[in-house]
């Protein structure tokens, strides 16, 4: 299969540099290219207003110049600027479309507006027109009995079966479907999803599917196209790009629906879409990235082929943020030499979260402090972005490079200078960097700690830290590390000297910063009920080694090694008093290995 | 407490200052009869040679303070430099300054301190230096421990992580952590300093020609007939009060400065 934007030969369906403007000043599609083979399915998903709908317009020739420009072929046909005789030849019977909603007229019945067609295009009769309709509703698993009613008085899913039998009836070479599926409830939308996959199958029309579902577009299709901002960003393999999407709005728009097999908490994207009359210019995502460079200001990124799929990224896509490569420690306890660290490698990509998970004494602790430059390891390299972390403090560009990656440590009372108040606390990185002047200073303060959910009163500025609670004294500790504006996020055991509730509290303010800042974040902690709730990725260590590793739906649910299966049954769990649960044995097991 | 102790310092200090407009005659020279009582020439009276008695008290606080001070700086700076910087910089030298500092706590103070008064003289300068030494140990010991739990600190790690050099470190969270300590061990250090030399002085060892409270005790102490008459009133009292006022007006600012400098009882203002 060619994911190439490039047209294939004998391409079903080719557009190329599609560009359609309403009002002369709505960009709804920026010069979008893509090539659809007979019998192939392509879901186009994006959030609502990114160009989807417009396009599919276009396909069916519904959007004509001056608004829209380039070149769409169906079956070799161009559709852009077509005469109606073309048009009237192509919609329905080559490329049927079913809009967005229920597209019946309501004053007449189900089966007469099936059956029109039919009757229109390939001069049948009534009866064997409405013989026909029958036939179809079968297919779509609508009882005939219903063809007679009028469209309000059919159910949600059976409307939709209609108007797929409505769109099958001419047996088009291609299927247009606009959010197929929404509206409907859960079962409804499973029994929609195999009915349509079925049907294309067993006819060998070609698909395309626009949702803003990704779920349904990912299990409707082969092939996915992620739309922004009337423009292509990621094209290629549905398995591939919803299961490792590499653009970072792919990747972002996968985190932000709720689907059953995540555990952690829904994510929205931070920002929001861009408006259609002012797209900014250079990479139209840039202004929500995390990853975003000068070069995405300034140059638009084109689709090129990038991890096995097409990829409109100044990178190829998401950046690797921070890599730990074969990182070894040894620590002198009297004479003898014990390894906190043995061969570790850790991979945080751009505005990803990964949970460094272990028992005490497993070596996470020593590694944090690695990541975070607080200890030079023995042998391994700490790189961020690509650049090489030199193991001293000494000079100003590792200063800068130090910086970028910040440590929340266990106990805040530790952590946090007594002798200092509120605000001299959170202003102490701004000081030392010499950052921004007093006023800017302050305001920074006054913001970090709202992000926080602290007062920036005056009598909590000037409070010190015996006054303060302990869940107040780690979201202080997070607002002085994040005051810098760091890349990189690492938390040793934030939560451990906190209640549950200020637990709660702690992990959506860094959840939330996360987001907001596009952070990279690494939770170490020996939880997996907490860290399963924040983390996209989970990394079990074990007496100092990597033992598994992998998505935290995966490695939270059904762990492969014995040190995260001890996790996930140590995890706390609420249990009904007549079901004793057997307290796990951690000792046993871990030394049988 | 702090004010008391402020308060009896600040007396003291002006005294200091204001001795030769606050003394009606010249300490060291005979002024009057010998041993008379107090009286409107002399208020506390006068000694064996007939010197004033309020005079020598006088400009006694004077050679006190400079004793005080002088030593208390000199034992702090000594502390300083063996119990924090080794500390701070670790490996050998740390090592090396701990086994200093056991060392110098086992000798034995007072001894010490009269052997090395007597063989240096009449050097003032020697007798200070001597009581400095022997502070040096037990201030060096009590700094240093502080200064390994604030190494350790994780806010120290923070700023350290922020960017923060080793200067930046020492003004900003050394300094402070270590300076009320180091106040304290100064304030207490140059009150024990009057004490030792009253003490000294008490002994015979120093200047016999000088004046301080201390000698005033050893002459008077020195008359046999004290013993049997009211001359202590006003001879041995006052020297005594004097130095007693002044080592518990240190003693009081040390103790009334331990809290202040605490930070758990410093408040939102």
């Amino acid at each position: 299969m060619n994911d190439s934007a490039r047209p294939a030969q004998s391409a079903l369906v080719e557009v190329e540099d599609l560009r359609v403007t309403f009002d002369r000043d709505v960009d709804a599609v920026r010069g979008v290219s893509f090539a659809l083979a007979t019998g192939d399915s392509l879901a186009i998903v994006g959030e609502s207003g990114s160009g989807k709908s417009t396009l599919a317009l276009c396909l069916v020739g519904l959007v004509q110049p001056p608004e829209a420009s380039g070149s769409v072929r169906v079956a070799g046909a161009e559709m852009i600027g077509a005469d109606r005789e073309t048009l009237r030849r192509v919609r329905w019977s080559t490329a049927a479309i079913a809009l967005q909603g229920t597209p019946f007229n309501p004053v007449a019945t189900v089966g007469d507006q099936i059956a029109e067609p039919l009757r229109d295009r390939l001069g049948m009769g009534r009866s064997e027109a409405h013989r026909r309709a029958s036939t179809l509703a079968e297919e779509v698993a609508l009882d005939p009995a219903l063809l007679d009613r009028y469209p309000h008085q059919l159910s949600g899913g059976e409307r939709r079966r209609a108007t797929l039998a409505m769109v099958l009836a001419l047996d088009p070479q291609l299927v247009i479907l606009d959010e197929p599926t929404a509206g409907l409830d859960a079962a409804m939308r499973r029994e929609v999803v195999s009915r349509i996959r079925a049907l294309a199958d067993r006819r060998g029309c070609a698909l395309i599917v626009i949702s803003h579902d990704l779920p349904d577009a990912a299990n409707l299709t082969n092939r996915v196209m992620v739309m922004y901002a009337g423009q292509a960003i990621e094209l290629g393999q549905t398995r591939r790009v919803i299961g490792e999407p590499a653009h970072p709005y792919s990747w972002a728009l996968v985190g932000a629906h709720p689907v059953m097999n995540t555990t952690k908490d829904l994510r929205p994207i931070r920002g929001h879409p861009p408006d259609p009359r002012n797209v900014p210019i250079g990479c139209s995502f840039h202004p929500r990235c995390t990853q975003a460079e000068a070069v995405c200001w300034e140059a638009h990124p084109p689709l090129v082929e990038s991890r096995g799929r097409s990829v409109a990224c100044h990178f190829g896509g998401l950046k690797e943020l921070l890599q730990a490569r074969r990182i070894s420690k040894s620590f002198a306890v009297g004479d003898r030499l014990v390894r906190a660290l043995d061969n570790v490698s850790l991979v945080v990509r751009e505005g990803e979260s990964v949970g460094l998970i272990g028992p005490s004494g497993s070596g996470k602790s020593t590694l944090a402090r690695i990541l975070a430059g607080h200890l030079a390891p023995d042998q391994g390299r700490v790189l961020l972005g690509d650049v090489e972390l030199p193991a001293s403090w000494r000079g100003g560009s590792v200063k800068a490079l130090r910086r970028r990656i910040q440590l929340v440590m266990q106990d805040p009372t530790d952590a946090l200078s007594p002798r200092l108040t509120v605000a001299e606390l959170v202003r102490e990185p701004l000081d030392i960097g010499g950052e921004l002047d007093g006023a800017d200073r302050r305001r920074a303060v006054a913001d970090m700690l709202e992000c926080v959910g602290l007062p920036c009163t005056g009598s909590f500025l000037d409070a010190r830290s015996h006054e303060l609670s302990g869940g107040e004294l780690q979201r202080i500790a997070v607002a002085r590390a994040l005051v810098l504006r760091p890349k990189l996020l690492v938390a040793d055991e934030p939560t451990a000297m906190l209640d549950a509730s200020e637990q709660a509290r702690l992990l959506t303010v860094l959840r939330e910063r996360q987001i907001e800042m596009g952070l990279g974040l690494v939770l170490v902690s020996h939880d997996m009920a907490v860290v399963r709730k924040v983390v996209d990725r989970i990394v079990v260590i074990d007496h100092g080694r990597v033992v598994e590793e992998g998505p935290s739906q995966r490695v939270a649910v059904a762990p492969s090694s014995s040190t995260g299966r001890l996790l996930v049954e140590a995890a706390p769990a609420f249990t009904a008093a007549d079901d004793p649960m057997e307290p796990p044995t951690m000792t046993e097991e871990r030394s049988q290995r | 407490m702090l004010k008391l102790g402020l308060i009896l310092l600040g007396t003291l200090l002006v005294v200091a200052i204001f001795a030769p407009l606050l003394s009606p005659h010249d300490p060291s020279i005979v002024s009057g009869p010998v041993l008379e009582p107090p009286s409107a020439e002399h208020w506390l009276g006068t000694d064996l040679p007939g010197r004033d008695i309020l005079a020598q008290v006088v400009f006694g606080a004077r050679e006190s303070l400079v004793v005080a001070f002088v030593a208390g700086a000199l034992t702090m700076f000594g502390a300083v430099l063996v119990g924090v910087l080794p500390a701070l910089v670790g490996g050998w030298a740390d090592r090396g300054a701990a086994h200093t500092v056991v060392l110098l706590l086992a000798l034995p103070g007072l001894p010490l301190i009269v052997l090395i008064g007597s063989m240096a003289g009449d050097s003032r300068a020697a007798v200070i230096a001597v009581i400095a030494f022997i502070g040096i140990a037990p201030n060096a010991r009590i700094l240093r421990s502080q200064a390994l739990t604030l190494r350790q600190r994780g806010y120290i790690t923070a700023a350290r992580g922020f960017g923060g050099g080793p200067m930046y470190v020492l003004r900003r969270h050394l300094v402070p952590g270590l300076g009320p300590l180091a106040a304290v061990g100064f304030v207490n250090w140059a009150g024990i300093a009057i004490a030792l030399d009253a003490g000294l002085a008490f002994l015979g060892v120093g200047d016999p020609t000088g004046v301080s409270w201390g000698l005033m005790l050893n002459r008077a102490l020195d008359e046999q007939s004290i013993y049997f008459s009211g001359m202590w009133t006003w001879w041995v009292l006052p020297p005594g009060l004097a130095i007693t006022l002044t080592v518990l007006g240190f003693t009081f600012v040390g103790v009334g400065l331990e809290p202040t400098f605490n930070p758990r009882w410093l408040r939102a203002t």
